[in-house]
Parts: structure tokens; C-alpha cells; sequence
């Protein structure tokens, strides 16, 4: 699954998408991508779906559009 | 009225004539009485002795074109504004340069005001844009809205 990522997260991921394997759903995203990327546990993040933002553990089917939101700052 | 998801991003800094622009467009527009204009500008942010010369702004676009109609419909419903135009950047936009123009209008000034105000801190708070501020050595830092 391709997971695209934003603003500061594009640092630790070293691009825009970061590929995942097996993640039925949000809880596990999370825990498999701290396992891999422990930096990501100091950093404040959004899950996005589809462009909805969801903030408990979400099945996640394919074709989904999987986001990481780090804080806002436009303006 | 239904209105379409209107694209907010331009490419750069938005110029200021294009501002002075779009005030003139309202001259026909008889019913309006106010007019409510927020800029923002890039500011010479010092961070560890270092200079801010430019942010570079990207955004997650489809998500926020999708959040900012629902911003804006939500402020038709709430406030009686005849129109509101808005503009972002994206991209590289130097110090002193404009990078975000909300502009509401509306027959009386304290809706046009009240508006314009919610409209900004909506935008600064729910859109997912991100602004990569640019020292003058090529080092950066991520900006963070308050």
C-alpha cells in the first residue's frame, strides 16, 4: 500500500509516499511504521482517508488514498 | 445557489495588483457596502541567528479544495456576504511577497469583517498546506502556525 506524506514527514520518509506491506487497518499502520521509522513517535501526525481525516482505528481497503498530515502551517 | 469547489492556489507569490484587481471587479456590484481584505506577507523570521528569505508553501490540494468549499459554504450560510475570494500560494514565495488574500464583501462592514476573520483562522488551522521556510544559506525549517 502507498501511503503518501506531507510537509516535515517527506524528511523522515525521503520522498512523498512511503510503501507498506499487510496493513488491514490504521492501528497497524502506525505500529509498523514506528517499528521501522522510530522518529515518527516524537512527531505529531493525522491519519487521512479518502481525504477524511480519522482519529480511531480504521479498516483500510485497497484503494484507499492513505495520508500523513504533519500540523498545518499555511497562511 | 449550489456552489463548485473553486481552486485557491496559485503558483508564487499573488501579486499586488492582482488585489488591486479584484477590488475594481466590485465596482458594479452596487448592493455591496464593505469590503474585508486580509494579506498575509512572509515575514524575515531569525531562527538560530538565521534569516528567513522565503517560504516554500505544499500543499495535500484535492483535500483542500474539498475543505476550503466547506469553509466557504459554511460562511455563506452563517454570515450575509455577497461574495468572497480567496487565494493561497504554493510554491516559493519570498519575504515581504503576499502568499494568502481573503477578501469578503458584503452590504454591511461587520459581516464582511467577521467573515473575512473566520475565513483566516479556518484557513490557518484545517488546511492541509505546509509552509518550508528558506534561510538565506540554504538550510530550512518547518513552519508552525500558532
Amino acid at each position: 500500500m502507498k501511503i503518501l506524506v506531507f510537509g516535515q514527514l517527506t524528511d523522515i520518509f525521503g520522498g512523498s509516499f512511503v510503501r507498506m506491506e499487510d496493513i488491514p487497518d490504521t492501528d497497524t499502520l502506525v505500529r509498523k511504521l514506528e517499528e521501522k521509522y522510530p522518529v515518527l513517535k516524537r512527531m505529531k501526525y493525522l491519519i487521512a482517508i479518502n481525504k477524511e481525516i480519522v482519529r480511531e482505528n480504521t479498516l483500510l481497503a485497497d484503494g484507499n488514498e492513505v495520508c500523513l498530515l504533519p500540523p498545518f502551517s499555511g497562511g | 445557489m449550489k456552489r463548485t469547489p473553486k481552486n485557491i492556489f496559485r503558483q508564487g507569490a499573488i501579486p499586488a495588483s492582482f488585489v488591486g484587481e479584484s477590488i475594481a471587479k466590485h465596482s458594479s456590484k452596487t448592493e455591496i457596502g464593505a469590503h474585508s481584505i486580509f494579506l498575509g506577507q512572509v515575514r524575515a523570521d531569525e531562527a538560530e541567528g538565521k534569516k528567513v528569505t522565503a517560504i516554500e508553501y505544499t500543499a495535500y490540494e484535492e483535500m483542500a479544495l474539498e475543505k476550503m468549499h466547506e469553509i466557504r459554504e459554511s460562511a455563506f450560510a452563517k454570515y450575509p456576504v455577497t461574495c468572497m475570494h480567496i487565494y493561497h500560494s504554493l510554491g516559493k514565495v519570498k519575504t515581504g511577497e503576499i502568499c494568502l488574500f481573503v477578501f469578503t464583501s458584503s452590504p454591511h462592514r461587520k459581516a464582511a469583517i467577521e467573515a473575512c476573520n473566520e475565513i483566516v483562522e479556518r484557513i490557518k488551522a484545517e488546511l492541509p498546506i505546509w509552509g518550508k521556510e528558506l534561510f538565506e544559506d540554504e538550510g530550512y525549517q518547518w513552519k508552525v502556525n500558532n
